[in-house]
């Protein structure tokens, strides 16, 4: 998906070029001639057409994070804080409290993560021993008019899907 | 001092105090030689075989340095390649049931087993079969969690409460693979020492249902002080943490040794007490009930105080050295009567002959080192003659009721400085809130005349005033920190050689350096 480039070749040392009138009027034609055609035909446009056309992002890319979940919907995670040990942001904050079911002892019972103050470098990935966070939610674009709207919490750790399939995640995934 | 004695440790020779076991006494010097069963206040037990050392004078070639008393000219083996594989072969044994939890438990970070793990040990796991199933998420009473796939019975726990508080709660039923840690049928732990448990636990086989999943141990902070909970002044260390955003919190409170005063140990109520420095305390000044700025009540106070023809001073037997020299001599300034009036604090009976004391107040002694009246009588004189109280955080409503309390303040206007929200405070013109004694340094004078430091180890993000600085503020001629220390030593000669970062961890003994005083 590497960007379009044209080498434009360098003009202005003429007579007719340096008296510019000419010129003005060959750029308007030329303006209007790409107006023109885009009008008719957008395709061919030099830039991203976002945000009609999303862009393809691959599955180790690292978007917003995720809490992943058990087969029966309870969440993986133990709180066992080593995301939060080894963010270089600071931006996780977790408390922890007693579970109650067989899956463990302990389990996160708020777990918000400052999206403004993450720095996206997959460290908590990486640190997780039960692969209970994972930032291959594909979310990219992250909007709004708060700041309190970018920290998340458990429910929308918990709620967003994974983009990908299993296979593309054990071939090397965020 | 005690006698020194050299032995070689790895060829190497070194001096170490004669008439301790191999453990304490290399340790001292520096050099560990790993154990777990071994405590030093519980003797040693010899069964975890983690501290066999080699000693070359033709005895077998693995001893266990907890039970052997170091001796001159020993020549102690800890490098040898027989130790390093026994070590090696222990810490697997110890492993081969661990269900290797420590994302869940709360001892990762201070866990003898992980530790020794990477010095020691450092091998894969050679375990085919799946390892035996244990119980887990025991209540054993008093506070205690008990994890039995974590235990390695080191029997620590068995032998402390039988030797230390000699009430017996927990024993090691079966032996081998089958044999766990246990209390008896429907006998939960029921001391008043029962968490010390989970400290002498070298793993995470206890764990304390007060402090459990409330923090990670290496967030943790840690300020050495002293317990305020009763006047035998247990040592601490004070584990708090200020969280992104959040305040500055205590965690937890843990013994930490002094052989003078405590030992190795703490009782329950004292290590709970750190939830009094968290909870219900007061942070606004007010003039009445209403909240104020702090420098309207201080400009309030200092008018009542002009206005006032006679005013008692009442001091807290909380209160540090450095505060009761401050007050007292704000009061000389004042021309104030002064009391420390403070029976309320003692629970008769209460005390027990091992830590706890029947005297709930961490500095009385330092009120009788300072020549500060404590009698009721003398209170009560002062009070029914002055027309201003000024309180620095005495509470009132321990020694008296409330209805006594408003009969014995009908003429008396209060000004109160309190560290806690209080019933006795409802009476009180003018209320402010100062810090309470995790929050600042100072020392104080336990039950056995042993005068100990302690170190501020809490920080809030609203930082209250100190009773020395309120004692300023109201015209105390002592107005820096230097200034009251110098104002300490001439009441308190032993403490003249030092200065308050010098005064020795331990403590000092008033006793003795009063009679050395004498003889010398």
């Amino acid at each position: 998906m590497g960007a379009k480039v044209k080498t434009m070749e360098r003009r202005g040392s003429t007579f007719i070029e340096r008296i510019y009138l000419v010129e003005i009027f060959k750029g308007m034609a030329r303006t209007l001639s790409h107006l023109l055609r885009n009008l008719k035909d957008n395709s061919k446009l030099y830039v991203r057409h976002y945000p009609e056309v999303q862009p393809e992002i691959p599955a180790g890319w690292r978007g917003r994070h995720r809490l992943t979940t058990h087969d029966d919907g309870t969440v993986k995670c133990v709180a066992c804080f080593m995301c939060q040990t080894n963010c270089p942001a600071d931006c996780i904050s977790i408390e922890a409290g007693e579970r109650h079911d067989d899956k463990a002892e302990k389990m996160p019972v708020s777990f918000n993560i400052n999206l403004l103050e993450c720095i996206y470098c997959g460290y908590c990935v990486e640190a997780c021993p039960l692969d209970a966070i994972r930032m291959d939610t594909g979310i990219f674009s992250l909007t709004d008019n708060n700041r309190q709207a970018f920290i998340i919490g458990l429910d929308e750790l918990l709620t967003t899907p994974g983009a990908y399939p299993e296979e593309d995640q054990k071939k090397g995934g965020a | 001092m005690a006698d020194k004695i050299k032995l070689f440790v790895n060829g190497e020779e070194v001096e170490v105090e004669a008439g301790k076991n191999l453990i304490d006494a290399v340790g001292a010097v520096g050099i560990e030689i790993p154990h777990l069963c071994y405590h030093p206040a519980l003797g040693a037990d010899g069964n975890c075989r983690m501290c066999l050392v080699g000693i070359e004078d033709g005895r077998p070639p693995l001893v266990p340095a907890c039970k052997t008393r170091a001796q001159e000219g020993m020549k102690v083996l800890l490098d040898a390649k027989h130790i390093k594989k026994i070590q090696r072969d222990v810490m697997e044994l110890e492993l081969i049931n661990h269900p290797i939890d420590c994302p869940v438990c709360d001892q990762a970070g201070e866990c003898k087993l992980q530790d020794y793990y990477m010095s020691y040990d450092q091998a894969e796991s050679r375990m085919t079969v799946a390892p035996v199933k244990k119980n887990k998420k025991m209540d054993f009473g008093g506070g205690v969690v008990h994890d039995q796939e974590r235990c390695i019975i080191c029997g620590r726990c068995v032998r402390f409460l039988r030797q230390i508080t000699k009430t017996g709660e927990l024993g090691i039923i079966n032996r081998t693979d089958v044999a766990r840690v246990n209390i008896f049928p429907g006998r939960p732990i029921n001391n008043r020492y029962g968490i010390n448990v989970v400290d002498l636990c070298p793993v995470g086989a206890m764990t304390s249902s007060d402090f459990r999943f409330k923090q990670r141990v290496w967030f943790l902070k840690k300020a050495l002080s002293v317990c305020h909970g009763c006047s035998k002044g247990c040592n601490l260390t004070i584990d708090h943490n200020k969280e992104k955003n959040k305040d500055d919190i205590i965690y937890r409170f843990r013994p930490r040794l002094n052989e003078q005063v405590n030992g190795y140990f703490i009782c329950d109520e004292g290590r709970l007490s750190y939830k009094l420095e968290n909870e219900d305390r007061l942070t606004t000044p007010k003039i009445g009930t209403v909240e104020r700025d702090l420098t309207d009540v201080l400009a309030s106070c200092k008018n009542e105080i002009e206005m006032s023809t006679n005013v008692t001073i009442l001091l807290s037997p909380n209160a540090s050295l450095e505060q009761m020299v401050a007050v007292k001599a704000l009061a000389g300034k004042l021309n104030a009567s002064i009391s420390g009036f403070s029976d309320g604090y003692i629970i008769t009976g209460d005390g027990d002959d091992y830590l706890i004391q029947d005297d709930k107040a961490a500095n009385r002694k330092g009120l009788e080192l300072l020549g500060i009246d404590t009698s009721q009588q003398g209170f009560e004189q002062a009070i029914a003659e002055a027309d201003l109280l000024i309180n620095f955080g005495n509470n009132l409503g321990l020694s008296y009721g409330a209805d006594a309390l408003k009969t014995l303040l009908t003429d008396t206007k209060t000004i109160a400085c309190a560290t806690h929200d209080s019933e006795y405070l409802a009476g009180a013109k003018l209320t402010i809130a100062v810090r309470s004694y995790s929050e600042y340094d100072g020392c104080v004078v336990n039950c056995d005349n042993i005068l100990q430091k302690f170190n501020k180890a809490v920080t809030k993000n609203n930082e209250l005033p100190t009773i020395c600085e309120i004692a300023a503020e109201f015209g105390g001629p002592l107005t820096s920190p230097a200034e009251i220390f110098a104002e300490l030593q001439q009441a308190a000669p032993a403490l003249k050689p030092y200065q308050p970062a010098t005064i020795p961890a331990e403590g000092l003994n008033l006793n003795d350096s009063e009679a050395a005083n004498v003889t010398a």
